[in-house]
């Protein structure tokens, strides 16, 4: 049976089985709702009100009584003000008869900020593809030699090139596009040994596309391959994101559905071919000019995207299907770029440590470096590189989502409203922010800055910021002696600091931090520097010539902050660069140069993957790095900082 | 020093994570003529419980109950070796716990494991990535009241509803925990658990709340 379901604002409806729950309903109607936790009712995220009573325009009763009772769960994420007012957690309620539901903000998900813009590489052109012009002549009675031998005859005339075969798709097109062009053709020769195009006259466009498939993000930057020039950028969310929030919930749903992986690989197809499209159009081009697509991605997107069941990549010893390149029709794929295009699919290092971080490793090339360098790619996993030309180390750390500002109450995207800037007075302990989208500080604005939540870097200014003012200790614990009405305890009677007051936000209530939001990351950043601190100890030396932040991320957060934190070993802040979206950069360097492809497998196999959790000092260094900034490591390059925190809080437990 | 003092003492240097003067009380226990089984229970198990309680209130994170768990392990290592041997069999029970096969987590399942040990249980520990067979095998080989899994991620959390249909078919009376972060009380009873810890994070306090609770029905 079946029931009518109407999703507001959107106005989205439709016919819902019975039993199904909100969310599976809301992702069928393609309405965008929260799911962190990826269905399990732990996050909280994903909110909705139960309107109740007749709508007439819809011509539905609409009833609480329609839909399964609260859960433990529910009751657990809802205040009773709240479960009164008729919120319920999609993901824990499920249809049992017509209702009309309204997805508050703070719920909806998209409108995302995508910070991954392309930044400059250096790399020598020598892209996979070349473009060759050729005049052939007229078939006669006297020379009745067929179309692709006297294509391949007039190639290796004037061309030089031996041996080459034709992409079958573009040899169904090649006596047509011969007689059109009149004999004269322009072919795209694949490696100098696949003919994969034929185009009627002289057609100089040669452009390839290199996509980064984020588990948030995904880009495609279309790219000149004879000048190196980015033409066109695309970017959405990882249409994905519906099926799971985070890399693991991704696998489980692969895992716990028949369908799963079938249903998340279409997902992204789709959404790369919508990127494929929208590139080509911002460039005046069109798909079929798209002739060499580079793909990296974590492990996992590598998988689902190649329609490889994932389910090893969960488990430990985490073991990929592959981890060389692979290089595989775009077509095979299901991705509408030129008929003849081939996909390079970069090589994966380790388990998690996947083809994005490759992509990383070639931007910065710590394989060709004196210096020793660390390389931190910061997401819902931190991938950490270590090393220079003699030796490289690599492994992942599961730092959790809260550096991406899940698992944080009112923590969210970086999208318009988020704050991402914040400072507070180490003496009244007052609170100034910046949210994204506004240039103005919150206490330079005569209008209240309509702040909606904190987005990942933001929570790591936030954490720095109490520690700075001895809001918080070095423990995590809040000072209670604190004379600020900033502090104060939630319903749950846990300590929580007022970031942004009601009348400054957007979402009717203050957005605070709390315990818990403190205590998640204690967590994320314990683990990313355990890593670290396990690799130096691996490579046997106390400090690193230079830190490396690479992912959107680490351009966005503050160096001092998170140094202040300890969310890495000390270094000179000078020495400590961000590097955008390198393993974005890291693709196009592949589309660019062929050679670096061949160069890619081979470090690939140089760098040794160390698991962390079997390291028999991992879990006292993960517990002392759990304190801001460390338990017992010294930061000589903030030590500034850290001496002037109000010594009555740091000190005391 | 005074038997009470000498208690006073061990718990408050566990709570402290005094590690050194843990050993001191330790020493000083046995010195006296404490009985060593009373220094455990009333003076580190006591600590622990109050370590629960702090950890509970969010004074204390994991890093400050491991410290502690280190510090009593420092004087259980001292003190246990004086217990006496029919009081030492003196079982209350018996528990097999591990992370399950495909996780190499075990910080939460350790500390679990502890409470278990002070609370006087024989604690079989498999360890981590423990093949999903080896729980069902060690149940029977042991005879144990309570199994209690582990598992750290999604992906591995599944591999528990197996083990636990495998235990029950071979045994229906088990005890059987689970628990590690994305556990929750639906997945417990999806996949037909006796208990787990509320706590999303870690599975500490609930574990360390069921021991005290044990502490009492012993007494």
């Amino acid at each position: 049976m079946a029931h009518k379901v109407i999703f507001q604002p959107s106005g989205s409806r439709g016919d819902i089985e019975s039993g199904k729950t909100i969310l599976e309903a809301s992702r069928e109607l393609g309405v965008g709702i929260e799911s962190i936790c990826g269905g399990k009712g732990t996050c909280g995220k994903c909110r909705v009100v139960v309107q109740e009573g007749f709508f007439e325009k819809f011509g539905i009763h609409s009833k609480m009584e329609n839909l399964s009772p609260l859960t433990e769960a529910e009751k657990g994420k809802l205040k009773t003000g709240e479960i009164r007012e008729g919120y319920r957690l999609a993901c824990q309620t499920s249809i049992k008869g017509d209702v009309l539901l309204f997805v508050p903000e703070e719920s909806r998900s998209g409108g995302q900020i995508v910070r991954k813009a392309a930044g400059e590489v250096k790399v020598d052109i020598e892209p996979a593809v070349a473009k060759y012009y050729v005049e052939l002549e007229k078939a006669t009675l006297e020379d009745p030699t067929a179309d692709f031998e006297r294509l391949k005859a007039g190639l290796e005339k004037s061309h030089g090139l031996k041996d080459l075969a034709i992409d079958f798709m573009t040899l169904r097109t090649l006596p047509d596009v011969l007689r059109e062009g009149d004999w004269k053709v322009t072919v795209s020769v694949w490696m100098d040994r696949e003919i994969i195009r034929v185009e009627p006259g002289v057609k100089d466009t040669l452009a390839g596309l290199a996509i980064d498939v984020g588990t948030t993000t995904v880009v495609g930057y279309l790219t000149d391959l004879r000048t190196g020039e980015v033409l066109a950028i695309d970017s959405m969310m990882n249409p994905q994101v519906m099926y799971g929030e985070d890399v693991m919930a991704r696998i489980t749903y692969a895992m716990s559905h028949d369908d799963g992986l079938r249903k998340m690989n279409e997902a992204i197809i789709k959404g790369l071919n919508k990127i494929i499209e929208n590139t080509a159009k911002k460039a005046g081009l069109t798909a079929g000019d798209i002739l060499e697509i580079v793909l990296v991605g974590n492990t996992a997107m590598h998988h689902i995207f190649l329609g490889i069941n994932p389910e090893p990549v969960g488990l430990s010893p985490f073991p990929p299907s592959i981890s060389g390149s692979i290089d595989v029709k775009a077509r095979d794929l299901g991705l509408r770029a030129a008929p003849g295009a081939n996909v390079h699919v970069l090589p994966i290092e380790a388990g998690f440590v996947g083809a994005d971080n490759m992509g990383v490793v070639l931007a910065v090339e710590p394989y060709k470096s004196d210096e020793t360098l660390l390389i931190i790619d910061i997401g819902t996993n931190g991938e950490i590189v270590l090393g220079n030309r003699e030796r490289l180390l690599s492994t992942s750390c599961a730092t959790g989502p809260a550096f991406e500002g899940a698992q944080i109450k009112y923590g969210m995207r970086a999208a318009p409203g988020a704050i991402e800037r914040i400072r507070i007075d180490p003496k009244t302990k007052e609170v100034r922010f910046k949210v994204i989208g506004r240039e103005e500080w919150s206490d330079e604005l005569e209008e209240s800055p309509g702040a909606k939540g904190i987005c990942g870097s933001g929570i790591i200014e936030a954490i720095a910021e109490m520690f700075k003012a001895g809001v918080i200790r070095k423990n995590g614990t809040f000072n209670p002696e604190l004379e600020t009405k900033r502090l104060r305890k939630d319903e749950n009677g846990q300590y929580e600091f007022v970031i942004a007051w009601k009348d400054e936000t957007s979402i009717g209530k203050d957005i605070t931090v709390t315990l818990s939001d403190v205590r998640a990351m204690q967590l994320a950043k314990g683990a990313l520097y355990t890593g670290c601190k396990i690799l130096m100890k691996r490579m046997g030396i106390e400090e690193v010539d230079r830190v490396i932040l690479a992912g959107a991320f680490g351009s966005y957060i503050d160096r001092e902050a998170s140094m202040v934190i300890g969310m890495f070993p000390d270094c000179d802040l000078d020495k400590v660069v961000a590097i955008g979206n390198a393993a974005g950069d890291g693709a196009r360097i592949a589309l660019l140069n062929k050679d670096i492809r061949r160069e890619a497998n081979e470090v690939a196999k140089r760098i040794k993957y160390i698991e962390l959790t079997v390291d028999p000092d991992f879990q006292t260094e993960f517990m002392r790095a759990m304190h801001f900034p460390h338990m017992k490591d010294r930061f000589p390059h903030v030590e500034h900082i850290l001496e002037g925190i109000p010594v009555e809080a740091a000190q005391k437990r | 020093m005074s038997e009470e003092e000498i208690l006073e003492g061990l718990k408050k240097s566990v709570i402290d994570f005094d590690e050194d003067a843990v050993k001191e009380y330790a020493q000083r226990a046995i010195d006296e003529g404490v009985d060593p089984q009373k220094a455990i229970f009333d003076g580190l198990a006591a600590g622990m419980e109050v370590v629960g309680d702090l950890f509970q209130k969010g004074e204390y994170f994991v890093p400050e109950v491991l410290m502690c768990a280190d510090a009593l392990y420092a004087g259980l290592d001292i003190l246990k070796p004086h217990v006496k041997v029919d009081e030492k069999t003196r079982v209350k029970g018996q528990v097999v716990i591990g992370t399950v096969e495909g996780d190499v987590h075990d910080i939460g399942k350790n500390i679990v494991k502890l409470m278990f040990d002070i609370a006087g249980f024989t604690v079989h520990d498999l360890g981590k990535d423990v093949p999903l067979d080896r729980f069902v095998e060690e149940q029977l080989k042991t005879d144990s009241d309570i199994v209690a899994l582990s598992a750290m991620m999604t992906t591995t959390m599944t591999g528990m509803k197996k083990v636990i249909e495998k235990i029950r078919e071979k045994n229906p009376k088990v005890k059987i925990m689970i628990g590690g972060a994305p556990v929750t009380e639906e997945t417990a009873k999806a996949y037909g658990a006796d208990a787990t810890a509320k706590d999303a994070t870690n599975a500490l306090s609930e574990a360390i709340k069921m021991v005290s609770s044990l502490r009492e029905m012993q007494k």
